[in-house]
């Protein structure tokens, strides 16, 4: 606890950094200029790591200071994360483009139903979604440790309203007792923060500290 | 609960340097809903992987929703493995005002585990890591149509 105290303190100039980065990137949201896809996440370790240690992701969800803790830290080799998801660029399909929708699959539409109790089976979900068209995949994964259901299943339709119909029917559904979420998979763009940075209220750029891309 | 979707990060790396290269998995969920999926094989010529796509809030929430439940937050990394010449692994997660960077060995069986000095909290890593490569290779297969490996 008492050493985190003092990391927080180091970190603070590198928190200005990301206020300004924040807003940056609100505006660089909607015609990004033609990305080399640099992962600020892992660019920023690198950066942090030969400021002096640390990472900027403790700033990059906004808030207050973050308690730290962990060996990754003080790794010299943090420095290596930059070289990994840096420049190369990341196979995506479709354009992305416009605002966040469902996003299509290369063979179909992946749902993603939560709260699905542990002792479900396969065919218990079978039963309930195949209702709404022919289910061409269905991942029902395990916990590992205890090897009951982790709580999630993923289910592939071919079309989009196949897919629609199963979340706008069986959302808030019962399955063994347990309410079920049911929803996309996947987004066509970035997520909206809904309210979940607050910005400075003192607002304004407070530093002129060099801008990182985030995309 | 949506809400805090945004102060949510997670990365994940295993890997060693050795006759086939540098050679790792990595993958990361960002704020935005951004998965990012990466996989360096040299064996057999293999050729990186690198995949990205993005979340909903709902996909989002399960990986927060899994990483809370597992209480990895609480751990420490003190007493694990350090990393060697046979791996590294990385396990790096934002989530509200805790930010924890993890290092550790690879792990081949919950035999390192049990003989390690900080078993319980090894093992809490050893079962989350599989659960989140999980989900991951779930999505991105099913996404991609791939078989992602590692």
């Amino acid at each position: 606890m008492a050493g985190a105290d003092v990391e927080v303190v180091d970190f603070e100039p590198e928190d200005e950094d990301l206020l300004d980065e924040d807003v940056q990137m609100e505006d660089a949201d909607a015609p990004a200029p033609p990305p080399k896809l640099k992962s600020t996440i892992t660019a920023g370790r690198a950066a942090a790591a030969t400021a002096g240690g640390g990472s900027e992701m403790m700033n990059i969800a906004g808030g207050g200071p973050k308690k730290t803790k962990g060996r990754g830290f003080r790794d010299e080799a943090a420095v290596e994360h930059a070289s990994r998801f840096a420049s190369k660029e990341f196979e995506t399909l479709g354009a992305g483009g416009g605002g966040p929708g469902p996003q299509r699959s290369v063979e179909g539409w992946i749902i993603l139903i939560t709260g699905v109790h542990e002792e479900a089976s396969e065919d218990d979900l079978h039963e309930l979604f195949a209702e709404f068209g022919e289910i061409k995949n269905l991942h029902l994964n395990l916990d590992r440790r205890t090897g009951f259901v982790k709580g999630y299943a993923l289910i592939e339709y071919e079309s989009k309203k196949e897919a629609q119909t199963a979340i706008d029917k069986l959302n808030g559904a019962e399955l063994l007792t347990q309410k079920i979420s049911v929803d996309w998979a996947f987004s066509s763009g970035p997520l909206r923060r809904r309210g979940a940075r607050r910005r400075s209220p003192r607002g304004g750029h407070r530093s002129r500290s060099p801008v990182r891309r985030r995309y | 609960m949506a809400d805090d979707v945004g102060e949510f990060y997670v990365r994940y790396y295993v890997g060693h340097k050795g006759k086939f290269g540098h050679e790792f998995l990595e993958f990361e969920f960002r704020p935005d809903g951004k998965l990012r999926y990466a996989n360096n094989s040299n064996y057999k010529n293999d050729t990186m992987i690198r995949k990205e796509v993005f979340l909903t809030h709902a996909a989002l929430r399960e990986c927060r929703r899994i990483i809370a439940d597992s209480e990895i937050m609480k751990e420490d990394d003190n007493n694990w493995p350090e990393p060697d010449r046979v791996g590294q692994q990385e396990l790096e997660i934002v989530m509200g005002n805790e930010h924890i960077s993890f290092t550790t060995s690879k792990i081949g069986s919950l035999l390192d585990v049990q003989s390690s000095k900080d078993p319980e909290g090894l093992r809490i890593f050893y079962y989350l890591v599989q659960d989140l490569k999980c989900f991951v290779f779930s999505l991105i297969s099913l996404h991609f149509k791939i078989k992602p490996i590692g």
